[in-house]
């Protein structure tokens, strides 16, 4: 780039900048030592877990103040049974409560219930609740409202959405008094539980839900530290504190009514737009942040970094099982060792996504860290691959057999969120010298091509979930008649797997079937795990005590502005 | 006069059916089922789909639906978001106002700077006011506005920090956007001013007015740019059109209310209803536009106004 006559002239200009930019670094280093040395939990890559930097603030928090925040996207519902996305969550947490929290690493600790027993046969879970608890509209919280919002999400009538995944295998409740509420479910899993502490399954005002019916997703009601005040569509989404709040799980510091007066998610999705509201102070904090700002804004003297992974379900490209010569086990190993996926996540990310190696995502239950480094590309290998099935190339460079092309057709929906459509156009330049055209349609219709014309060799998702269950829905044959599981998968050995890991109560045992599974699903190359999703907001450095759930989701209890 | 202005009213209510049968085709003809759009695909049962495509009316035969939506229509109903059940028409109507006062003001600024720009620009015509007059013109046509908007919020906002950077309330907010938009519309109303200024600068009547030893400064604005506007009005008509349009990229970028961002949000989602509605809504606006401009000229141009 740098024109090279005038190279040396620059070079010495460039070295008296950069020892000025770094003189200038340590004396506000220095100055800043004091106050909470990784406040910007920089590259901060835990597990969902709370950047180490609220704890560490020597000023002290302060009520009041209110927090704009930018969204990436506009949520779809506040009804947090009919929501499908993850932006929503962001906003349904604070203003609901569910019955029980998770700790980052998996233990279910109580909130809304105090304390719960599960029955001799798994399928049914008996709940103690608190007693001082009220919604937000000043009906009671009790053992009525429980019932009421279980029964809620399985009602066909409320169309829910990904809550009706979750709630699965949720059956029926029983009111035993007041304060206690059993839960039946018609057959025993192990997931359930956390699952309940999802935001999804939050429990909401059983009057104002009856009363506003489908509207109640603009008029939303919970137990939860905030109260709804307004929402402009597609401008922003107010929610103010609730005094009268008094009951947060252990994982915030703060007991009572938060800190902040109110919350303005501001909804903006032009990314250059969303991260120049924070760095021109229009908005104090702004979510999703693309790799190339979080290498700058790790740099910026008046912005702070936060970071956690977000749990579940890896960013994967799914290989469909049903497609040939995707059936056979060499054509999809050969995809396994022909795609560089350390090259990809390096080229797009610039470092600041971790490369995913497991069906799971690092910091859930069960996760096999001894798959990392596991598979390495090995084009030679996966050319012999394909030779031995027959692929022979032809004049052009592409494979032949019995006359037909080894041609690969890769779905993605648009737009390009997380740079996902670049990463087709890589695997698409990384098969081309094993012999395999790739066709790359990018579309946001993935509920036809993908779900409904099986139109697909590989396609990629990622999902959100606290328990490693997750992988059911998506690599266990699925019964005759209904919809196919993603890979098109129906594979014996990972049924009874995923079966037994459903139900088994003990913890150990548990743990290492899911580890056999994740082997079982790598070994067989059924998928290409690619990346594990960082949930990033940048913030002024103003913002402090911003927290993040087990799943990776903002937590604004603790968050306080200093002036 | 009178006749004419109804025969035009008559033919735009006749556009307005066709743009309707247009729109009602397109939508429904595109791929996709919306009842697998709104359900998550990975959870719902084939019940739970075919009840929906019951509710939503996808049963039932294409032209039964065009009836109904029609009917439906003529009485100002628009029909419900499939997303959250809210009804269309005042959504629109609850959302127009930030848009218009986006389209109006950007088309403000286009005129102001494009025909400012374009009457200079012939008047001096080859001198260093003629280029830059050109280059604007040509950066207002050939630059993406989603590229423009966000080099104005890097300079203006980030950097000077005098204008927000998105936001749709108060006339703050207004200000990037509208330039942003504004430049694209100046850009063509340049080229056109300036062509037609040159053209009617050496028609013969500017001669003998010449000849006849008025002031050049008299000739120029009140005899050379009457005649240049006639064609830049019939393209501020095509132009306010073309900035309504604008505002869906725009009040992305700017992350403002109106019906742009409606409708690219609804499109996303195959919200059919409001799609249809938006178009419908912005179909009516743009009518009525041209049918002002068409009658605007019968005021400028008295010969127009004999031959009617």
């Amino acid at each position: 780039m740098r024109d090279m006559s005038t190279a040396l002239n620059k070079r010495v200009i460039w070295m008296k900048m950069a020892s000025m930019a770094l003189a200038v670094t340590l004396v506000l280093a220095g100055c800043s030592g004091g106050t909470g040395k990784n406040s910007a939990a920089a590259g901060g890559s835990g597990t969902g877990e709370a950047p180490a930097a609220s704890a560490e603030q020597s000023s002290t928090p302060a009520p009041g103040g209110e927090l704009s925040y930018a969204l990436a996207t506009s949520p779809d519902q506040l009804d947090p049974h009919r929501s499908g996305l993850a932006v929503a969550v962001r906003v349904i947490r604070t203003l609901y409560d569910t019955l029980v929290v998770q700790l980052p690493g998996g233990e279910i600790k109580p909130w809304l219930a105090t304390e719960w027993s599960v029955s001799e046969d798994g399928k049914a879970y008996t709940f103690k609740l608190r007693q001082d608890v009220k919604f937000q509209d000043g009906t009671p919280f009790n053992a009525e409202a429980v019932k009421y919002s279980f029964d809620r999400i399985i009602d066909p009538e409320t169309k829910a959405a990904n809550a009706l995944a979750l709630v699965r295998p949720y059956e029926s409740s029983e009111v035993i008094d007041e304060y206690t509420v059993k839960l039946n479910l018609s057959e025993p899993s192990q997931a359930f539980l956390g699952n309940v502490s999802q935001a999804l399954l939050s429990i909401v005002s059983p009057t104002a839900a009856k009363k506003d019916g489908d509207q109640f997703t603009k008029h939303p009601v919970g137990t939860g530290p905030f109260k709804f005040v307004k929402w402009d569509e597609n401008s922003e989404i107010v929610v103010e504190k609730n005094p009268d709040y008094n009951w947060a799980p252990e994982t915030v510091s703060q007991q009572g009514a938060p800190n902040l007066d109110k919350i303005i998610f501001k909804i903006v999705p032009e990314e250059a737009t969303r991260i120049g509201s924070v760095q021109s102070g229009q908005v104090l904090a702004a979510e999703t942040v693309p790799p190339q700002n979080i290498l700058s804004l790790k740099n910026d003297a008046n912005s702070q970094l936060y970071q956690a992974n977000t749990v579940g379900l890896p960013y994967t490209l799914f290989i469909n099982h049903s497609k040939a010569p995707w059936n056979e086990l060499k054509a999809r190993q050969a995809l396994q060792l022909g795609i560089n996926v350390e090259a990809i996540v390096k080229t797009l990310y610039l470092g600041t996504y971790e490369q995913a190696w497991s069906p799971l995502s690092p910091g859930i239950f069960g996760y096999d860290a001894s798959l990392e480094g596991g598979v390495k590309p090995d084009i030679e290998k996966a050319k012999q691959l394909l030779d031995e099935l027959g692929w022979k190339a032809g004049a052009d460079g592409i494979r032949e057999k019995d006359g037909k092309k080894l041609t690969l057709h890769y779905v993605d929906g648009s737009p390009n969120r997380e740079k996902r459509n670049d990463i087709a156009a890589i695997v698409q330049q990384q098969l081309k010298p094993l012999g395999i055209q790739v066709d790359v349609e990018i579309t946001k219709d993935v509920a036809t091509v993908v779900y409904g014309n099986n139109n697909y060799d590989l396609y990629g998702n990622s999902q959100v979930n606290s328990d490693p269950n997750a992988l059911y829905s998506i690599y266990h044959t699925t019964a005759p008649g209904s919809r196919q599981n993603l890979p098109n998968l129906a594979d014996p050995e990972l049924d009874k797997l995923l079966e037994a890991g459903a139900i088994e109560k003990d913890q150990t045992k548990r743990e290492a079937i899911y580890k056999e599974a994740q082997q079982l699903i790598i070994n067989k190359a059924v998928i290409i795990p690619i990346y594990v999703f960082p949930y990033t907001v940048a913030a002024s450095k103003k913002v402090q005590g911003l927290a993040f759930d087990s799943l990776g989701y903002p937590i604004f209890n603790d968050v306080y502005i200093t002036k | 006069m009178l006749k004419a202005v109804s025969v035009r009213l008559y033919t735009s209510l006749l556009v307005l059916v066709g743009t309707m049968v247009l729109v009602f085709c397109i939508v429904n003809v595109l791929p996709g089922d919306p009842a697998l759009l709104i359900l998550d695909p990975s959870s719902a049962t084939p019940e739970m789909i075919a009840n929906l495509r019951e509710q939503l009316g996808l049963n039932q035969p294409f032209y039964e639906r065009f009836g109904e939506y029609f009917l439906h229509v003529l009485q100002g109903d628009f029909g419900k978001s499939i997303v959250n059940s809210e009804p269309v028409l005042p959504k629109i109507v609850e959302h127009f106002p930030a848009t218009l006062a986006l389209t109006a003001l950007s088309s403000l600024l286009a005129v102001i700077i494009g025909v400012t720009l374009g009457v200079l620009s012939a008047i001096h015509r080859n001198r260093w006011i003629d280029i830059v007059a050109r280059i604007v013109g040509l950066f207002g046509i050939s630059m993406p506005t989603f590229w423009s908007g966000i080099l104005l919020i890097l300079i203006f906002s980030v950097q000077l920090g005098w204008f927000p950077a998105m936001g749709s309330d108060g006339f703050s907010t207004l200000v990037l956007p509208a330039i942003t938009l504004g430049f694209v519309g100046s850009g063509f109303i340049v080229r056109m001013v300036r062509n037609s200024m040159l053209e009617v600068i050496n028609e013969p009547f500017i001669v003998t007015l010449r000849a006849k030893g008025l002031p050049g400064r008299f000739i120029m604005y009140k005899h050379a740019l009457r005649n240049a506007l006639i064609p830049a009005l019939t393209m501020v008509g095509v132009i306010i059109g073309d900035l309504m349009a604008g505002t869906v990229v725009i009040e992305t970028v700017f992350s403002r209310q109106g019906i742009g961002r409606i409708i690219a949000d609804a499109i996303m989602a195959k919200d059919l209803p409001v799609v249809q509605g938006v178009i419908f809504f912005s179909a009516i606006v743009y009518i009525v536009v041209n049918l002002l401009v068409d009658i605007s000229y019968t005021l400028i141009d008295p010969r127009v106004r004999r031959t009617q």
